[in-house]
């Protein structure tokens, strides 16, 4: 997946070798809350992953909800998750949970809050730092 | 609704008031200041500016005849900051992008595209600095929707090349919002690329209100012009000096 490229030095005085990553990473992590404004009933961790697939063939069919999706952490009381998808369906995810307008038949929002290929990455949020 | 937008991370909205000339006896009224609407707006996150909301009026026109309200100088149409169109037939879509002062030309998204888009008028809108408006709302909202969106924005990406595109919400509701990386992530979705599809939510809208601003502002150009020096000097000079003596 990673492209590679070797080069050497034309003189041929000293050889190198350069490696090329063009790949970020495997996977891509996204952290997401959902949003529901009217106070029902909040959705456990099977019900919100069954969303996030049916979002999923809403948009893009079959095809889209195999897409491997991996509900990290969830947060009840918050609605927010950490998911993580195949790099390749991070658009078709992303715009999933966009266009995403009803749960149940309650409005609902998908609020994508950050996204990185690297985990560690999504442990701090500038967005939400508080200066006093 | 502002401090919604405000949370979500757009540094400007823009308010809009929809006329629709299939009534009768529609007129243009004023636009509602914002400052009367909201006496403190919310600062912009991560700035330390205030969020700008705008004005800005649409047309939506199925007639010839309705165009000529905006050749008319009626004092209200100047008060908007923006102007939009929104043409029904493929004569005005053609109209609206040669002649039509204006700064967006909406795409309808809620049914199937009555005429196909052809290459000249296209082509002379994005010369003109006209925007091509696409909406995301009706794709949250209904399935059939989401399928009539895609695909009228796939087929103006086809003939635009991805140019002088906006897409926008005509949310009424702060639920229907969504933020600029989601919105540019759907711009990926039609088919732009990632820097087009960035350049939809921010740059070209940006460029659109200069052109609002632009089209309020400017009536005509003056410019000077250096009366010409005797014949020997012209002849002293060189070619590009001259040239730009006399521009």
């Amino acid at each position: 997946r990673g492209g590679m490229a070797l080069s050497e030095s034309v003189a041929g005085a000293t050889t190198f070798e350069r490696r090329v990553l063009r790949s970020a990473g495997e996977h891509h992590y996204l952290r997401v809350r959902l949003e529901l404004p009217d106070g029902g009933a909040r959705p456990n961790v099977a019900q919100f992953k069954q969303l996030v697939v049916s979002a999923l063939r809403e948009l893009h069919g079959e095809a889209g909800a195999a897409l491997p999706v991996d509900v990290l952490t969830y947060e009840e009381k918050t609605l927010s998750a950490l998911l993580r998808v195949v790099s390749s369906g991070l658009v078709k995810l992303w715009s999933a949970l966009t266009l995403l307008g009803f749960y149940q038949n309650r409005r609902c929002a998908f609020r994508v809050l950050q996204t990185s290929p690297f985990l560690l990455a999504l442990a701090g949020n500038s967005r939400e730092l508080v200066l006093d | 609704f502002t401090v919604f937008t405000f949370s979500v991370g757009y540094s400007a909205v823009a308010l809009n008031h929809v006329i629709d000339f299939k009534e009768k006896k529609q007129e243009i009224v004023k636009p509602v200041s914002p400052s009367e609407l909201f006496p403190s707006l919310p600062i912009v996150q991560g700035t330390s500016k205030r969020i700008k909301v705008l004005t800005r009026l649409t047309l939506v026109i199925s007639d010839p005849s309705h165009c000529n309200l905006l050749r008319s100088t009626s004092p209200n149409i100047r008060l908007y900051d923006i102007i939009a169109v929104f043409p029904k037939t493929e004569k005005l879509f053609h109209i609206a992008c040669t002649t039509l002062d204006v700064d967006l030309v909406c795409i309808n998204v809620t049914e199937k595209l009555p005429f196909y888009f052809r290459r000249p008028p296209v082509n002379m809108a994005i010369d003109r600095g006209i925007y091509f408006e696409l909406l995301y709302t009706p794709a949250i909202k209904d399935s059939t929707m989401r399928r009539y969106t895609i695909s009228n924005a796939i087929s103006l990406m086809q003939i635009c090349k991805g140019k002088n595109i906006v897409i926008s919400s005509a949310a009424e509701r702060p639920l229907e919002l969504r933020g600029p990386y989601d919105v540019a992530n759907l711009g990926l979705l039609f088919g732009l690329s990632e820097g087009e599809a960035k350049a939809a939510v921010s740059t070209n809208c940006r460029a659109t209100m200069l052109h609002g601003e632009t089209r309020k502002s400017a009536c005509g150009i003056v410019y000077t012009v250096k009366k010409p020096r005797k014949a020997e000097e012209e002849e002293a000079l060189p070619a590009c000096k001259k040239a730009k003596t006399q521009a």
